[in-house]
């Protein structure tokens, strides 16, 4: 999971849905279930709806013997001159008494060695592992073979075979899911009231590891099924049953290439794909519904991510000619398609940005400040489209800048800060080298060794001993790290550097440190600077200015010294005073009551409205406009001049 | 132990524990589970006892299996017998090939085996990592959609039964060879000869091998690109105005190389069952052939050598893989 993603996914997604309604959402696994439950049917039904008994003995004539398809014959005779359709329905019933038994073996092996090596941890849980590592690397089949050939091939030992040597992924997945489980605070609560072992064993860890056993068995079916087929083609099958491996054994055995007796090698064939097929989509299914994965990166929103009729011309905000902001966000909406669904997760904000100055955009998470400076740094996630609006860089349009255009504007005139430097480094190349690389990119007459040089002077800049350009991520502090990202940011000399959530992860002094040097740098290179942050003591430290927003609108603007002193929108208020006060070191702390509207059920009228303390009957149907106030704006009714209650 | 020199000595000491572990299990599993290999290697009812006893002595079974309390030198067992046989490459004489030595049925096969595997697993793993890699990037267009179905069948179809199909398709529409290695008392006017007769009967178990295992190989690399191109660092290479190209280049492939480097290491035991079973199917000479021939002859000696052979080249293998990832990534010193 990556932290931007996760960040600007809209709150709704994270809302667990029960594991059954996905898995029917899934067809293939609703096709997996069908295929099987017909082969299950089939194999209980065998006697009763095969046409001849392939069991019972019959003289055999030489004309008998791989007769053609016909009305008497559905599918012809194999090399006795049995029913192939017959034994091809008896056939079922081995595949599936194997598979099924097989995999249970595997079940309770696994099940155990998991949760014993996940649970017990220690030497016990580490030489549980060393042995499933070792049955890992010893090939399957070459052992099954050698076994069965030894033991004899009865179906009592195919099955245990099968079995005994299917369960280690079983058990890997169960140790990594105990350990996970052990973890959790309701977990370690229980051990710490003096629950027992059994107790949390049986009501915590085995209620969450089943589901995904059971999900992975169905998995392991398919596994033993082909192993068993398999193994009755190589000649190791138990030769008192008909099983379809051995009904291909025997007729690629004995001449049917030859006879161009294709009915006693396809319907075997395609009956072992049959289950093997019905199992592995029903497994993967389960699997999925239970444990669903990612599904979505950040090479695939390209060139779809800005939605808005670009053919007709763009009329330009006017710009105050003395004091032209370098950046300016007009009427900006963002939308986010979710199963089927849009939904608006920026509505409308406008911003502006001045040259060297340094831009507080804050709110509580799912707010959609960092949707924001991804939709203008068009870097939104797959899904996620700018839908109306406008972004002016320094008079350019940025929405409608093309493919080329805007990578050679990326980084020269807008840099970015990662929230969490910790995964925003790529961790195979060297620090030095990932700045060396944005120089090149964008200077591409700058030598190898120039760049080089240019990097490291970059990092003694942001305080790191230019020696240290040829280490890897993994061996700088997290601090280091965020310090390394900034250099990053720098490498191009840009205009404006996006900071996201640029502190978050890092203890109190490291976050002083990295606040004051972005101050540093936007003074000394009159670079702005957006900072992006929930933490309103960061926005004191360093803006300017701030921008509050509150469900994807701007709730109130103002300069920093302003806001603080007189906030106008009651959200600001609640806001300020859910933050410690060093002047008013004995004011109680509140937090604000309730929690930010989903994008699924925003409400019509204030957004805030639903845990405004102020709130009227006008604020619930209708949505504020922005105000004049404080020499800022603000969007609430008590500041219209015409609202008699304000 | 720390560092990159800890990791090596780690891995190799962990081999080299799994290589004395296997060797242990071949000898136990031989012995101890049911089967004297002379009495059911030759469990012909016209031998007298005498002539079971001397067999039995000709093949050691005789003696005490790990430690002899009883004789004058406690280390003559049938482990050390087996142990010191080992050590000279000495793998006993096959039952079924009376007086072969199994170390030279084994030396032939090998070489047989390794002329199909390795082209198959250097054709799949390269195609499969450049499909995996385009449907992990076109997640979910056409392209990623077919070469998901391809996988999905490619798994459900039991090796052998796409073996004998490609088998039936290449004799009647392209008149290839599909049994052994070479045309049996083939009239070859030059070595070019046996080369050109030798490729086509090579081709279509070659062919079965790499389908199979690249349906395998397209979904690790699928699914290793996916997570890395999720990665936040993924995002500062976009926001830095990197092309998708260099991004894929430079920031992507390397990273979802490593996990796939570790994949295929764990995948070999898919390789050797496949390779099992493409040559039993055209009757290819190799170590899989050699092995189910053996089962069929009930020849003992030639299944435990094979058998000890494929255990130890994938913990070899193994091995290899978790260097070249040591090589590969970085962070390694910190595992």
């Amino acid at each position: 999971m990556t932290a931007v993603l996760e960040a600007t996914a809209p709150t709704f997604v994270e809302t667990p849905r029960h594991p059954w309604r996905s898995f029917l959402r899934h067809r293939m696994g609703l096709l997996g279930a069908v295929m099987l439950a017909i082969a299950v049917l089939i194999a209980l039904l065998a006697p009763l709806i095969a046409p001849y008994d392939p069991y019972a003995n019959v003289r055999v004539n030489i004309g008998d013997i791989y007769q053609v398809p016909s009305a008497q014959h559905l599918l012809g005779t194999d090399d006795g001159g049995n029913d192939v359709l017959s034994s091809l329905i008896h056939g079922a019933r081995v595949s599936l008494i194997v598979g099924f038994a097989a995999a249970a073996i595997a079940l309770v092996i696994g099940g155990l060695v998991g949760i014993v090596a996940g649970y017990r941890g220690g030497w016990v849980g580490s030489l549980l592992m060393r042995i499933t590592d070792f049955f890992l690397v010893i090939p399957d089949l070459a052992l099954q073979i050698v076994l069965v050939a030894i033991i004899g091939p009865s179906l009592g030992t195919i099955i245990f075979v099968i079995g005994a040597l299917g369960w280690t992924t079983t058990a890997r997945l169960v140790r990594s899911q105990t350990l996970t489980v052990r973890e959790r605070r309701y977990v370690m609560r229980a051990r710490a009231i003096g629950a027992g072992d059994a107790h949390i064993l049986r009501s915590h860890i085995l209620p969450a590891v089943l589901p995904l056993m059971l999900a992975n068995m169905v998995l392991v079916i398919s596994l033993a099924i082909l192993s068993e087929s398999t193994l009755a083609f190589l000649g190791l099958g138990d030769p008192t049953v008909i099983s379809w491996g051995q009904m291909l054994n025997f007729a690629f055995d004995r001449g049917a290439v030859s006879a161009g007796a294709w009915w006693a090698l396809i319907p075997p064939g395609m009956a072992i794909v049959w289950v093997v097929l019905a199992t592995t989509l029903l497994g993967t299914a389960l699997e999925d519904a239970l444990n669903p994965r990612l599904k979505r990166h950040h090479l695939e929103a390209s060139g779809r991510d800005v939605a808005i009729d670009r053919t007709a011309p763009m009329p330009m905000p006017p710009f105050e000619v003395a004091d032209a902001p370098i950046l300016r966000v007009h009427d900006l909406s963002i939308e986010f398609e979710v199963g089927g669904r849009r939904l608006r997760a920026v509505d409308g904000v406008s911003f502006d940005l001045r040259r060297g100055e340094t831009l507080g955009l804050v709110g509580e998470s799912g707010c959609g400040k960092t949707t924001t400076v991804l939709g203008i740094l068009r870097l939104l996630p797959p899904g996620g489209q700018v839908v109306g609006g406008s972004v002016w860089f320094d008079g350019e349009d940025l929405l409608g800048l093309d493919g080329r255009a805007l990578r050679s504007f990326r980084w020269t005139r807008l840099s970015l800060v990662f929230q969490g430097a910790m995964n925003a480094l790529n961790p195979v190349h060297t620090i030095g080298n990932q700045i060396a690389e944005a120089i090149r990119l964008h200077a591409p007459e700058t030598s190898k060794d120039a760049a080089a040089l240019g990097a490291a002077e970059l990092l003694e800049r942001v305080g790191i001993s230019g020696r240290r350009a040829s280490e890897y991520p993994h061996t700088y502090s997290g601090g280091m790290r965020q310090r390394a990202m900034i250099a990053l940011a720098l490498a191009c000399n840009p205009d404006v550097i996006v900071a996201d959530e640029p502190t978050t992860a890092l203890d109190v002094m490291v976050q002083a440190q990295i606040l004051e040097l972005l101050g540093g740098i936007a003074r000394d290179f009159g670079m702005g600077i957006i900072l992006v942050t929930h933490d309103l003591g960061v926005v004191a430290q360093v803006c300017d200015r701030v921008v509050v927003m509150y469900g994807g609108i701007v709730a109130e603007e103002n300069d920093a010294a302003t806001l603080f002193r007189s906030p106008q929108h009651p959200y600001t208020q609640q806001l300020l005073l859910s933050f410690p006060d060093l002047t008013h070191p004995d004011r109680p702390l509140r937090g604000i009551p309730g929690s930010p509207p989903r994008l699924d059920a925003m409400p019509p009228g204030c957004r805030f409205a639903p845990r405004c303390p102020h709130a009227f009957d006008r604020c619930v149907v209708e949505p504020p406009p922005d105000y004049p106030a404080a020499g800022g704006r603000a969007s609430c009714f008590l500041l219209d001049p015409a609202e008699p209650r304000a | 132990m720390s560092g990159r020199g800890g990791y090596l000595l780690r891995k190799i000491g962990w081999a080299l524990v799994t290589i004395a572990v296997v060797v242990i299990f071949n000898f136990v599993l031989f012995r101890v589970l049911p089967g004297d290999p002379a009495k059911s290697g030759l469990r012909d009812p016209r031998l007298n006892p005498a002539a079971v006893e001397a067999l039995r002595e000709r093949f050691g079974t005789d003696r005490p299996l790990f430690v002899d309390l009883e004789g004058g030198n406690l280390l003559d067992s049938q482990f050390t017998a087996y142990l010191g046989a080992l050590s000279r490459a000495d793998l006993g004489t096959s039952y079924a090939f009376r007086d072969q030595p199994v170390s030279d049925l084994i030396g032939q096969a090998v070489v047989n085996t390794l002329w199909l595997v390795l082209p198959s697993q250097a054709l799949a793993i390269l195609l499969g990592s450049a499909l995996g890699l385009f449907a992990a990037w076109r997640r979910g267009r056409p392209l990623d959609v077919a070469a998901l179905t391809f996988s999905l069948f490619m798994w459900s179809l039991p090796t052998f039964f796409l073996g004998i199909i490609l088998l039936v398709a290449g004799a009647n529409w392209f008149g290839l060879p599909t049994a052994g290695r070479i045309t049996i008392a083939g009239d070859f006017a030059s070595s070019w000869d046996v080369i050109w007769d030798v490729g086509r009967h090579l081709l279509l178990p070659t062919l079965t091998l790499t389908l199979v295992l690249l349906g395998e190989y397209m979904l690790i690399m699928r699914s290793s690109v996916l997570d890395v191109l999720g990665e936040d660092y993924i995002l500062t290479a976009r926001a830095k105005g990197l092309s998708t190209y260099r991004i894929i280049r430079d920031h992507a492939l390397r990273n979802a190389m490593l996990p796939m480097v570790t994949l295929i290491a764990l995948n070999l035991g898919f390789t050797v069952s496949g390779a099992i079973q493409v040559e039993a199917v055209y009757s290819w000479p190799g170590l899989g052939a050699l092995t189910v021939d053996a089962v069929g002859d009930r020849d003992y000696p030639v299944l435990q050598g094979a058998f000890l052979l494929i255990a130890l080249a994938v913990v070899v293998a193994n091995l290899a893989a978790e260097l070249i990832y040591g090589w590969l990534d970085p962070r390694v010193s910190e595992g």
